[in-house]
């Protein structure tokens, strides 16, 4: 998958709004593969949403989102599971891992589908994000920081095009905001992928290709 | 799929699980022992094999006056017998009219007595054997005889004369001898047995010697009808009873008994198997809110399982799984169970008949594999189906 265009998108709640000033809604945007882009946004103007939209979560927008020029509104939740195995990737914003299951089952979990990382790469990255204590606790008892790193780690277990970070270092200090910021970007390039990141203002320190306004 | 199962077993509850096992159990047995008890005893009300008797019925005048011939049936009366609606058949008895004289080899002593045949239509006769024919020219004479003689010596006769019993086998081995004498011929026939009627209450040969030998050994011409035999659909309908009052005849059997033998029958196993099946449909419900507790419980997880990229189909099966592990356990036990229940009867039914009847458990087999894959089939789209709209909740 090479780009992803949205063509006067705009979630249904904001359709009546006549004030919308904004970037990305109500408007025509291509994002491409390859490069890195930051989306600002204040709370509550539908950063969430706009990932949701393009993950195949959410369907309640008016307009148009293209992926290689198909409309995405005709896939089947099956072609959408095959887009989440193979070409997007996303680190959700409340986490979304399995509170019964240990920090490496829950990268576990992800890497069983898709077959894409060794053993020994998932353990470097837990020790590169400094969790590599936590491999067997159980992600219910770790630190909401600790957990946004397994995250990350998991979103990583996957060929994907396009990365989508929703606030990804909101609960991190600026040391490991920085180390994951290495790992994205390192990651990101080798597989040529294009890096979509949120922010309600803390954001990784990247020169971004394009900084979006919502 | 063993993260998957860790993940989804949570929330399973044992005793819904139970109850629901339990539950079909009961109601499939029940339907199971119930389709079998209907497919081993209708035959043998209705079919060839009838233990009781069946929809025929034989029909005569009554003998009003001593010396006088016995009644018969004319053309016109055959002719408005079989244009009624509840006839499906009709065959006429037809009697012999020449002197028969049978006898056997005894002890070395040679028993001889005066004898009469009767014939009707071969699809009449409830015997199946290839033996059952005659050609002009065959020396070799093939008799049906009524079961019930059989059973009045041995259960009669010999108890009280302290005689050993005869089995059927040892009468078809023994050879009558028969002298045929009419029309100025006299001619040695062999006779042999070659089965027992449960249906007809008379020395039976073929037709096809019938009426040969009527045509060889006698000049009479006036072989009138004095008994008929009727196959109807069912001999105390309304119609059939009054007809038979209007024209004064009367039928030799009891067929009704099997009818209304039959019916009970049917009404049994109707409130058996409606029994099972209310139990069998209860325990479904039963399953099927329990699914949808359990998914309602794990929503969040079957959610997150299918945004990381688990197809919904997968994340069912773990689910699919258990119910065709359950079903398949309850349709086990069932079969089992329905085999168990046809033993009794088959065990008690032998001895109330004297007869060894041949049983198989194909009914309850084929009964309970087709309720098993419906019920798995069913379980299977509820559960799909349920997993689908949590995928697609707010797509």
């Amino acid at each position: 998958m090479n780009e992803i265009k949205l063509k006067g998108v705009v979630p249904e709640i904001f359709a009546s709004r006549n004030d919308l000033v904004s970037d990305i809604w109500n408007t025509d945007v291509v994002i491409e593969r390859g490069k890195t882009y930051l989306i600002e946004a204040a709370s509550g103007t539908g950063k969430s949403s706009m990932c949701s939209y393009l993950y195949g979560q959410r369907g309640d927008y008016r307009g148009t989102i293209l992926f290689d020029n198909e409309d995405v509104s005709t896939f089947s939740i099956n072609r959408w599971c095959d887009i989440r195995q193979q070409n997007i990737s996303i680190l959700f914003q409340d986490l979304r891992l399995f509170g019964e299951l240990t920090a490496l089952e829950n990268v576990e979990i992800k890497n069983r589908i898709t077959h894409h990382r060794s053993l020994e790469q998932i353990k470097a990255w837990f020790d590169e994000l400094g969790i590599s204590d936590k491999l067997d606790a159980r992600i219910d008892r770790m630190s909401y920081g600790q957990q946004q790193r397994v995250a990350l780690i998991r979103a990583l277990c996957q060929p994907y095009d396009f990365i989508l970070l929703d606030e990804p270092i909101s609960h991190l200090d600026d040391r490991n905001s920085d180390i994951m910021r290495d790992i994205i970007l390192r990651e990101a390039k080798a597989s040529g992928a294009a890096v979509i990141a949120t922010s309600i203002g803390k954001h990784m320190n990247i020169e971004y290709d394009k900084i979006l306004r919502l | 799929m063993r993260l998957i199962w860790k993940l989804l077993r949570k929330h399973i509850s044992i005793f819904e699980l139970a109850v629901f096992f339990v539950a079909n159990l009961i109601g499939m047995a029940v339907i199971l022992a119930g389709v079998q008890i209907y497919n081993d005893f209708s035959p043998m009300l209705s079919g060839e094999k009838s233990l009781i008797g069946n929809d025929y019925m034989i029909i005569s005048r009554p003998v009003e006056r001593v010396g006088v011939n016995a009644p018969k049936f004319t053309a016109e009366d055959i002719e408005e017998l079989s244009e009624e609606a509840w006839v499906e058949d009709l065959g006429v008895f037809s009697a012999s009219q020449f002197r028969v004289d049978g006898s056997i080899v005894f002890n070395g002593r040679r028993l001889s007595t005066m004898m009469f045949f009767e014939a009707v239509p071969d699809n009449f006769v409830d015997v199946d054997t290839e033996d059952w024919h005659f050609s002009p020219g065959d020396d070799i004479i093939p008799i049906v005889l009524p079961r019930n003689y059989l059973n009045l010596y041995n259960f009669g006769f010999s108890q009280t004369q302290d005689l050993p019993k005869i089995t059927e086998d040892m009468i078809k081995r023994v050879e009558l001898g028969l002298r045929i004498k009419g029309n100025g011929y006299s001619d040695d026939y062999k006779g042999y047995v070659v089965g027992f009627s449960d249906r007809l209450n008379t020395i039976l040969v073929p037709m096809s010697f019938m009426e040969w030998a009527n045509g060889y050994y006698s000049n009479e011409t006036n072989n009138e009808a004095t008994r008929l035999i009727l196959e109807v659909q069912n001999p105390s309908a309304p119609e059939v009873v009054s007809f038979m009052e209007e024209h004064g005849y009367v039928a030799e059997d009891k067929p009704s008994e099997s009818s209304k033998a039959l019916f009970m029958l049917q009404v049994c196993v109707a409130v058996i198997v409606g029994i099972g099946a209310i139990f069998s449909l209860l325990s479904i419900i039963i399953l099927t809110l329990s699914i949808y507790l359990l998914l309602q419980k794990n929503i969040n997880k079957l959610e997150n399982l299918v945004l990381v990229g688990y197809k919904p189909m997968y994340v069912a099966m773990p689910y699919i799984l258990m119910t065709v592990i359950l079903n398949v356990s309850i349709m086990v036990i069932s079969i089992v169970a329905a085999a168990l229940v046809q033993n009794v009867y088959m065990d008690y039914l032998g001895k109330l008949f004297g007869v060894t009847l041949e049983s198989s458990p194909m009914a309850s087999i084929v009964a309970g594999v087709i309720l098993t894959v419906v019920v798995t089939l069913f379980n299977f789209y509820i559960i799909y189906r349920k997993i689908a709209q949590i995928s697609r909740k707010r797509c």
